[in-house]
């Protein structure tokens, strides 16, 4: 049954985050801002439409949207959503989900320089540069979180409080702050990269893509909205308690997405995006937060 | 095992048999008997696997080296397969590669006499167990491939690598020499059967014959501090060779490593630390200097002592199992470092082989001139790409299968109830990370600049088709190996666990909890692979049209070449980064006047441990030794002279000490 649920949650709920992210920001502008569906249609008529396609390409450019769809498609078996559940529930299989996103990546990487645009090269230099901050972060969050539960998969996550005595909530605030910092820069969000911006040397994300067309492009945007979601359940996982009623904890998943989409949303409205040059500084952050979390599982583990 | 000899000796004589043959067929008969000299040495090494009993020989050259005996065990079974599979395939390949070589009239006579007298010196060096023979054959091996590195030695820079390459091989030599002199003296016997019985009861004997051997086998296999000359030899070689020593040959200081470890009962946890801290710092700063190399093989060269350094990482791993007593960590942490070896022979050598035919093609290892190779070597790129997945481990390939298991060891190492072995196993797992992230940034980079985008020079216009079949068959069939681990992991954990086995002196059990996962993931990157494969099928089934046009310039569409991105700008916001951790050497011409006519920028990254420590300590030795150029006098008086104080020296020496 959450099988089920997983697999109708993939399909429409990125595009409802993305929706609800667009409203906040045109709530918060002033403006009244396209219905929450606006991305799901888009997608549909992307799906339509003919392609234009770049000379210089070569047939990595064709595959990619479909390796980085099917690879984000495929980490999703190895994050616990709804009810906390992992459909492949295997000790590590977070390194399968963080090699498979990776998988995605390369591909994401090659295809844009593979059109030979400078544009397009500069926004995977950068792409590649974030990554290499992200991942290490995210490991060190990942195995602190192991070590203090002794638990080797995802399940961790559901249990930290129950491990971490009186440094649970300090240890859950910064674990969710790593998380979300995550969020925003492989999401390609403001304050890292801009989504709406028309700006091509101010952006990463975003111009890394200028040469897909029709389903390519739909395809993209899909998957980079599954990622997100994906890393959002990472946080649910902390979050949600457990063995609650399969309607209950439906229910929460679905208001957490919620509120991340609306706290993305106000993020963007309340910043600006970040000088490029400040941006490393800004992901940096995740890093020594996820340093203190370390700090805190050995103090708890050492420490008394 | 008398067949095992016998393709030994095929081995030295094919160089001289192909010796025989005219330029042209020369290759040919070398292929030809090596693929019959490999078979037979291939098979006691199957049999081993087969039957799991441990083949011995012993030949007895009294009265000067006394009985030498020979053992196959599932160690030296393993890497036997290893050696003998990939010369083979460089073998092979090195037919079409030196083809253009020979017909300009150069003559590989002496080049093909080494290259069968190194792979025979590798394959003794595993198995022999006498330590005057290994050290012989270590010999042989280093030498011969020192010949194999100079084979351009009419260009100046490929002669001082090589000389490098033979300093830093005597250094290395004389730590292992040191080493085997210590235990020896205590064992009062060559023969490593005889180590074991001494280095197993003394635990303080045992740590520094470890540690001294770590740092000699360490040379060998291009551990940082003592890499120095790895990035500069590989490049020089020919593509082959290179391939055979990155893939093959540095793996023998592993083994070395390994054979010490399986002598020892219980290393110290300072010994295991260390090697866990050199693997990392090797990983990460192997890795790093990668990025930062725009001359692809040199890149790859870097990119060797990563995967060395994730070997360590394994062996590291694998060792603090042993001091904490878990044989679920050195378990995992042996067979993750030993399939690394396999691995990394793999994808290395398909890299190396495959840079090799964009060389051959190009004649530069500059990637800043290239671009574009995609569209007209299109089979060369797809190899190259398969190897740049597999190094970067990642999924569906063999580099994961790997890393998982040293990964899954470290996180069983969660366990350890020490403060500092938890922080340094937490450590370890986050800088992995790094390291995999970064070699996506060094691996994208490479296959991006060469094979995709536009032409950035004349070279690539000139080329108008792919290599020949020689050339990339063996890459084929090396790609089909990365592929097959990577969806069969089970096996290839199977097959690693018995030469685990050696190092922890005793059988393993299979652990099917292991198992069990391995299988999983075999069964999830086929579903991966199918659902691929799915998607790309529906996505042709939706047929539409596609229109062609050049790549959008924000509405200027007369873009050229030169405004790509290019090796250096693409790492350049990481490097920059990371700035104090390397030398930056640029070399600019600023265009100048009104209408400006030439300018140029190229960026190169200097080691800075070459730069740091190696240059002044050569340039203090050549300060130091000019001190006696004058006892250099040219005079044969003289050099009687010497002779004759010596002569005195000794004599009066023995008499006092007589």
């Amino acid at each position: 049954m959450e099988i089920i649920l997983n697999l109708l949650v993939i399909l429409f709920v990125p595009f409802l985050m993305i929706g609800v992210i667009r409203k906040t920001k045109a709530f918060w502008g002033g403006r009244y801002g396209a219905s929450i569906f606006q991305p799901l249609y888009d997608f549909v008529k992307l799906i339509k439409k003919d392609y234009v396609i770049s000379k210089t390409t070569t047939k990595v450019f064709r595959l990619t949207p479909v390796i980085m769809l099917s690879s984000i498609l495929f980490s999703s078996l190895f994050v616990p959503m709804i009810g906390s559940k992992t459909i492949i529930n295997i000790p590590c299989g977070f390194l399968i989900f963080a090699y498979i996103l990776g998988f995605s990546k390369f591909f994401s990487l090659i295809s844009a320089m593979d059109t030979g645009s400078s544009f397009e090269g500069m926004g995977a230099s950068r792409e590649a540069c974030f990554t290499t901050i992200v991942e290490p972060a995210f490991f060190m969050l990942l195995a602190s979180i192991m070590a203090l539960t002794g638990n080797y998969t995802f399940d961790s996550l559901t249990k930290i409080i129950e491990f971490s005595g009186s440094y649970g909530v300090l240890i859950c605030i910064f674990a969710i702050l790593v998380l979300f910092i995550m969020i925003l820069t492989e999401g390609s969000r403001v304050p890292v990269d801009d989504p709406a911006t028309h700006l091509e040397l101010t952006m990463i994300h975003e111009v890394m893509i200028l040469d897909n067309s029709a389903s390519d492009l739909a395809l993209i945007s899909w998957s980079v909205a599954i990622k997100m979601m994906l890393l959002s359940s990472l946080i649910g996982a902390i979050i949600i308690p457990q063995d609650l009623s399969l309607g209950l904890s439906t229910l929460l998943y679905l208001l957490l997405m919620f509120i991340i989409s609306i706290v993305i949303g106000t993020v963007e409205s309340a910043m600006a995006r970040i000088r490029m040059s400040h941006v490393f500084e800004f992901v940096f952050i995740m890093s020594s937060l996820a340093l203190i979390v370390l700090s805190l599982v050995v103090a708890r583990m050492f420490g008394g | 095992m008398n067949i095992y000899f016998i393709g030994i000796i095929l081995l030295f004589l094919s160089g001289f048999i192909s010796a025989i043959f005219s330029q042209k067929n020369k290759l040919k008969v070398l292929s030809t008997l090596l693929a019959i000299s490999t078979l037979f040495c291939l098979k006691p090494a199957v049999m081993v696997f087969l039957t799991g009993e441990k083949l011995s020989y012993a030949l007895n050259f009294n009265p000067i080296f006394g009985e030498i005996s020979f053992n196959i065990d599932y160690l030296s079974a393993f890497f036997i397969v290893v050696i003998s599979i990939m010369s083979l395939l460089s073998i092979i390949y090195s037919n079409g590669y030196l083809k253009p070589y020979i017909e300009k009239g150069k003559n590989v006579s002496y080049h093909t006499m080494f290259l069968p007298v190194l792979i025979a010196s590798m394959m003794l060096v595993v198995t022999t167990s006498n330590a005057l023979a290994f050290l012989i054959f270590w010999e042989i091996m280093s030498l011969s491939s020192f010949f194999l590195v100079i084979f351009e030695n009419e260009k100046k820079e490929v002669l001082q690598a090589g000389i490098k390459y033979l300093v830093f091989m005597h250094i290395s030599v004389l730590f292992i020499i040191i080493a085997f002199a210590i235990a020896s003296i205590n064992a009062s016997s060559y023969d490593f059967a005889a180590f074991v019985q001494v280095l197993k009861n003394n635990s303080q004997l045992a740590n520094t014959v470890f540690l001294l051997a770590f740092i000699g086998f360490g040379t060998k296999a291009g551990f940082v501090p003592f890499h120095n000359w790895l990035p500069e030899a590989h490049p020089c070689a020919p593509s082959h060779v290179s391939a055979v020593m990155s893939g093959v040959m540095i793996k023998t200081g592993i083994y070395g490593i390994l054979r010490i470890l399986s002598m020892v009962e219980e290393p110290t946890k300072f010994a295991s630390f260390l090697v866990l801290t050199i693997g990392v710092i090797s990983a990460l700063y192997g890795i790093l200097y990668a990025i930062g190399q725009n001359d692809f093989k040199k890149m790859l060269a870097y990119s060797s002592i990563e995967n060395i350094g994730i070997i360590g990482i394994g062996i590291g791993i694998g060792m603090l199992g042993l001091t904490y007593n878990m044989e679920i960590l050195s378990i995992l942490g042996f067979c993750g470092a030993i399939l690394h070896i396999l691995n990394h022979s793999i994808f290395k050598e398909l890299m190396f082989l495959a840079a090799g035919s964009v060389y051959v093609k190009t004649h530069t290892r500059d990637m800043e001139v290239l671009g574009g190779l995609a569209k007209v070597m299109p089979k060369t790129a797809a190899l190259f790409l398969t190897g740049s997945v597999a190094i970067c481990a990642l999924p569906p390939f063999n580099g994961f299968i790997s890393e998982f298991l040293i990964y899954f060891a470290m996180v069983q190492g969660l366990k350890i109830n020490d403060f500092f072995g938890l922080v340094a196993i937490l450590l370890s797992i986050s800088a992995l990370a790094l390291v995999g992230t970064m070699a996506i940034l060094c691996f994208t980079k490479a296959y991006s600049i060469i094979f995709l985008g536009m032409p950035r020079s004349e070279i690539v216009e000139k080329i108008n088709s792919d290599n020949t079949k020689v050339m990339t068959l063996p890459m084929g069939i090396l790609a089909g190996f990365a592929l097959l681990i990577g969806l069969f992991p089970q096996y290839a954990f199977k097959f690693v666990l018995n030469p685990a086995s050696i190092i922890l002196s005793h059988n393993l059990e299979l652990n099917s909890q292991i198992f069990e996962i391995m299988q999983t993931i075999s069964i999830c990157f086929l579903g991966f692979i199918l659902f691929t494969l799915l998607l790309l099928f529906i996505k042709a089934k939706l047929n539409k049209n596609v229109q062609s046009y050049t790549t959008w310039g924000c509405g200027y569409d007369r873009a050229n070449n030169f405004m790509q991105y290019s090796a250096s700008s693409y790492v350049s916001p990481f490097l920059s980064m990371l700035k104090p951790l390397f030398k930056k050497v640029f070399d600019i011409e600023k265009p100048k006047q009104l209408f400006p006519k030439k300018a140029h920028f190229s960026l190169h990254i200097d080691d800075i441990e070459e730069a740091y420590v190696i240059n002044p300590l050569v340039k203090f030795d050549e300060w130091f030794l000019s001190k006696f150029e004058k006892m250099q006098s040219g005079n044969i008086q003289s050099y009687i002279k010497y002779g004759l104080i010596f002569l005195v020296v000794i004599i009066i020496g023995s008499l006092f000490i007589g």
